[in-house]
C-alpha cells in the first residue's frame, strides 16, 4: 500500500508551499480544499513536475456531511497515510459583535471541528510501518489574546493546546504533533496587503512561505513541538512571557487599531509610509 | 557604445512586415505597445495578448486611432498559468486561421513581469518564472507548427541585461527557500538566453536533417535586450521601495518606441536570418554572458522545463 501526505487547505497560499515541498521530496499527495478547477490545475502541475502520484478531492470541511464524503472517499482509496498537514483555516477581522451567526458557526467548524475530525480519522489510516506526522498550523496568535481576531486568535490557541496534549498521548506509538505558529506570512495579495499595513513591524516580523513549510517539515521530522518561525518572532514570544497578558491584549488592541486607520506613530512613522504606499499589488 | 541603429535598416526591417502576422505578448504597456503600434503601422497583422479585457481594448483603440487600417487582434490570457497558455495558443491558432492564413511568421514573448514577494500561482510555480520563463517556452513550443510554415519563422525573446552575473539554481530554482526578487528576476532572464540558445541547436539539427527534401526552413530565434526603459514594469507588483528605486532608474531609460526597434529590426530584416548571433541590442549583436552559452546548462534547464510543461518536445 502506498503512503500519501493529506493536506487540506491546499490550494491556498501556505497549503500550495507545504504541497509543493512534499512534491519535492518525492511524496505522494491527497489534497483537499473548496474548489474542484483550483486542485485538479494544481495537481495536474505537481504530477508533471515533480513524478509523485496526487489524489485530490474536493470539499468544504465545514460541512458535517461532505466531510464523511471526504473521509469515505479517502478509506475507499486503499491507500495508509504517512503524514497529515491541517493548513485550513479561515479569520474574520474586525470586532465581534459584528460577527453573523453564520460566522461564528464556520470559524469553529473549520479551525477547530474539521480540523480535529479529520486528525483523528486519518490516524487509523496511518502506516504503522514508520513514523507518522501531523503538522497543525496555528499562529503566532495562538500565544495572545487578540482584539479584533478574538475567535480567531482563542480558536488557534485550542488547536495549541490540543496539539501538545496529543503529542504526548501519541507518542508510544510513533507519532509526532507538530504546532507551526507563524506571524504574517505574504501568500494572497491581501496577505500582502495586511502584513504593509501593519508597517515595518510587519515586514521584519515576515518570512517567506517556502522557507517555512520547508523548515516546518524539517522540525516535524524530527518530532519538535512547536515551531515558530523567525528569530524575531521567536524572541517576541519568549519576552511577552513576561508582561502581564492584559498589558499585551491592550497593545495589540491599539496596534491593529491604528494600523486598520493607517497611522502607525513614531518611531515607525517615515519606514511606516514608504511601505504604506502599495496600491497594486498583484 | 550606443551607437543608434540606421534607420534605413529599419525603415527596410518594418516595410518587410507589410502582410506579416506577428504574435506579441505583453502588448498592452511598455515596449510591447510601442512594437505592436509600429508594426500595425507598417501593414503587419499583429494579434497582440494582454491580460487584462479593458487594457487591451484601450491599446486596440489607441492603435486605431494612429493608423486607421491598422490589421489588429487582441486576445487575453493570464499568461502566468500554463493552462491559459495553452488555450491561448488554440485561440491563436484560431485568428491566424480566421484571417485566412496559416503561418505566424513573428512570436515575440515579451510580456514580463516583476514581483516583490514570492508568489506561487495556481500550478505551484512562482510568478516571475511562470510569466517570464515557462510562459515563452510553452507558447513557443504550441505555436512552433505554424512558425515553421513561414517563409521566415522568426523567435524574438526578450531578456536584459539583468541576465550577465547569475547562475541557474538547480536546487531551488523558483527560490521557495530564500526569494530574493531581484535574483528572481536575473534569473528568468538568463534562463531565457539558455532557452533561445537550446531552441536554435535544436532548430539547426531540424533545419540540417530536412535539407534533403529541397524545402528551405528558415527559424530562428533570438534574444532582445532592450537596454534601460522607461516603462511601468517597476511599478507593478512592487512595494514602496522598489517603486521608489525604478522612479529613480527609469527616468534615465530610453523610451519604448526606442526601445522597440531591436524587435523590429530583428522581424523584419531579410539578412539577419543568417546571422549565427543570438543577442541583440539597440540593433546590434552582442556577447550574452557565458554562462548562458554552456550547452549542459541549456541542456539541463531545457529537460527540466519540459519536465514541469508536461511536453516533449521533438523536432
Ligand atoms: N523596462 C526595462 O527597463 C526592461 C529592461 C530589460 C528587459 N525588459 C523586458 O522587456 C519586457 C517588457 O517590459 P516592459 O518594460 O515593457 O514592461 P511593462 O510595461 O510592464 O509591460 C509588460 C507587459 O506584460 C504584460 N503582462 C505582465 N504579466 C502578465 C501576465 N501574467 N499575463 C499576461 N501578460 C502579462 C503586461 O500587461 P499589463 O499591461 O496588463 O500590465 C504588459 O503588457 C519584459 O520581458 C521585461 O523583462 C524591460
Amino acid at each position: 500500500m502506498e503512503s500519501y501526505v493529506l493536506i487540506t487547505g491546499a490550494t491556498g497560499g501556505l497549503g500550495k508551499a507545504f504541497a509543493v515541498e512534499c512534491a519535492y521530496r518525492g511524496w505522494n499527495l491527497f489534497l483537499t480544499d473548496l474548489s474542484e478547477e483550483h486542485l485538479c490545475c494544481f495537481a495536474t502541475s505537481l504530477m508533471n513536475t515533480y513524478a509523485v502520484r496526487v489524489i485530490y478531492s474536493p470539499c468544504d470541511l465545514t460541512d458535517a456531511a461532505e466531510r464523511q464524503k471526504l473521509l469515505s472517499h479517502i478509506r475507499s482509496c486503499n491507500i495508509s497515510f504517512s503524514a497529515l498537514i491541517n493548513v485550513a483555516g479561515l479569520d474574520y477581522e474586525g470586532l465581534f459583535s459584528d460577527r453573523s451567526p453564520e460566522q461564528i458557526r464556520t470559524l469553529i467548524r473549520l479551525n477547530i471541528e474539521a480540523n480535529l475530525e479529520i486528525t483523528a480519522e486519518i490516524l487509523k489510516l496511518r502506516n504503522r510501518i514508520k513514523p507518522f506526522r501531523i503538522i497543525n498550523v496555528a499562529s503566532l496568535a495562538a500565544y495572545y489574546s487578540m482584539p479584533l481576531k478574538a475567535m480567531y486568535a482563542a480558536s488557534k490557541r485550542f488547536l495549541l493546546s490540543f496539539s501538545m496534549a496529543l503529542r504526548e498521548e501519541l507518542r508510544p506509538y510513533g507519532v509526532t504533533v507538530t504546532t507551526l505558529c507563524p506571524a504574517g506570512l505574504p501568500t494572497t495579495p491581501e496577505c500582502i496587503k495586511a502584513i504593509e499595513r501593519q508597517g515595518f513591524a510587519g515586514i521584519i516580523t515576515t518570512k517567506n512561505v517556502g522557507y517555512v513549510a520547508a523548515k516546518t517539515i524539517d522540525h516535524a521530522l524530527k518530532g519538535h513541538a512547536v515551531y515558530i518561525p523567525g528569530k524575531l518572532n521567536q524572541l517576541l514570544r519568549f519576552f511577552s512571557s513576561f508582561i502581564p497578558s492584559v498589558v499585551i491584549t491592550r497593545f495589540i488592541g491599539s496596534r491593529w487599531q491604528r494600523a486598520g486607520e493607517n497611522k502607525l506613530q513614531k518611531p515607525e512613522h517615515l519606514i511606516w509610509n514608504l511601505w504604506r504606499k502599495t496600491e497594486g499589488v498583484t | 557604445m550606443n551607437t543608434r541603429p540606421s534607420s534605413t535598416l529599419l525603415e527596410q526591417a518594418g516595410r518587410n512586415l507589410k502582410g506579416k502576422t506577428v504574435v506579441i505578448t505583453g502588448a498592452t504597456s511598455g515596449i510591447g505597445l510601442a512594437a505592436t503600434k509600429i508594426m500595425a503601422g507598417y501593414g503587419a497583422f499583429v494579434i497582440g495578448i494582454g491580460r487584462s479585457e479593458q487594457k487591451c481594448r484601450m491599446a486596440e483603440t489607441e492603435i486605431r486611432e494612429l493608423h486607421a487600417d491598422a490589421k489588429i487582434a487582441y486576445l487575453t490570457a493570464d499568461l502566468s498559468l500554463l493552462r491559459e497558455v495553452r488555450k491561448l495558443a488554440e485561440k491563436i491558432k484560431e485568428t491566424v486561421h480566421k484571417e485566412g492564413n496559416d503561418c505566424i511568421d513573428v512570436l515575440v514573448n515579451n510580456a514580463g513581469t516583476f514581483a516583490c514577494w514570492y508568489i506561487s500561482t495556481e500550478e505551484g510555480f512562482e510568478l516571475q518564472f511562470a510569466v517570464n520563463y515557462l510562459a515563452p517556452f510553452l507558447l513557443t513550443y504550441e505555436l512552433l507548427p505554424l512558425l515553421k510554415a513561414a517563409s521566415t519563422g522568426r523567435i524574438i525573446n526578450l531578456s536584459s541585461g539583468s541576465h550577465y552575473r547569475t547562475k541557474i539554481r538547480w536546487n531551488d530554482i523558483m527560490m521557495r527557500k530564500h526569494y530574493n526578487c531581484l535574483m528572481a528576476y536575473k534569473q528568468t532572464k538568463l534562463a531565457n538566453v539558455l532557452f533561445t540558445a537550446e531552441l536554435n541547436r535544436r532548430l539547426g539539427k531540424y533545419h540540417r536533417s530536412n535539407k534533403t527534401q529541397d524545402s528551405c526552413i528558415n527559424i530562428r530565434a533570438f534574444v532582445v535586450d532592450p537596454g534601460l526603459v522607461n516603462t511601468q514594469i517597476g511599478f507593478k507588483g512592487t512595494t514602496g521601495i522598489v517603486k521608489w528605486i525604478w522612479k529613480m532608474r527609469s527616468q534615465r531609460g530610453i523610451e519604448p518606441e526606442e526601445a522597440a526597434s531591436t524587435i523590429i529590426y530583428l522581424a523584419g530584416d531579410p539578412n539577419v536570418l543568417n546571422s549565427q548571433e543570438i543577442y541583440w541590442k539597440n540593433c546590434h549583436p552582442l556577447k550574452p554572458s557565458k554562462y548562458s552559452q554552456r550547452e549542459d546548462v541549456a541542456l539541463r534547464l531545457w529537460e527540466m522545463t519540459e519536465q514541469m510543461c508536461g511536453i516533449r518536445w521533438e523536432n
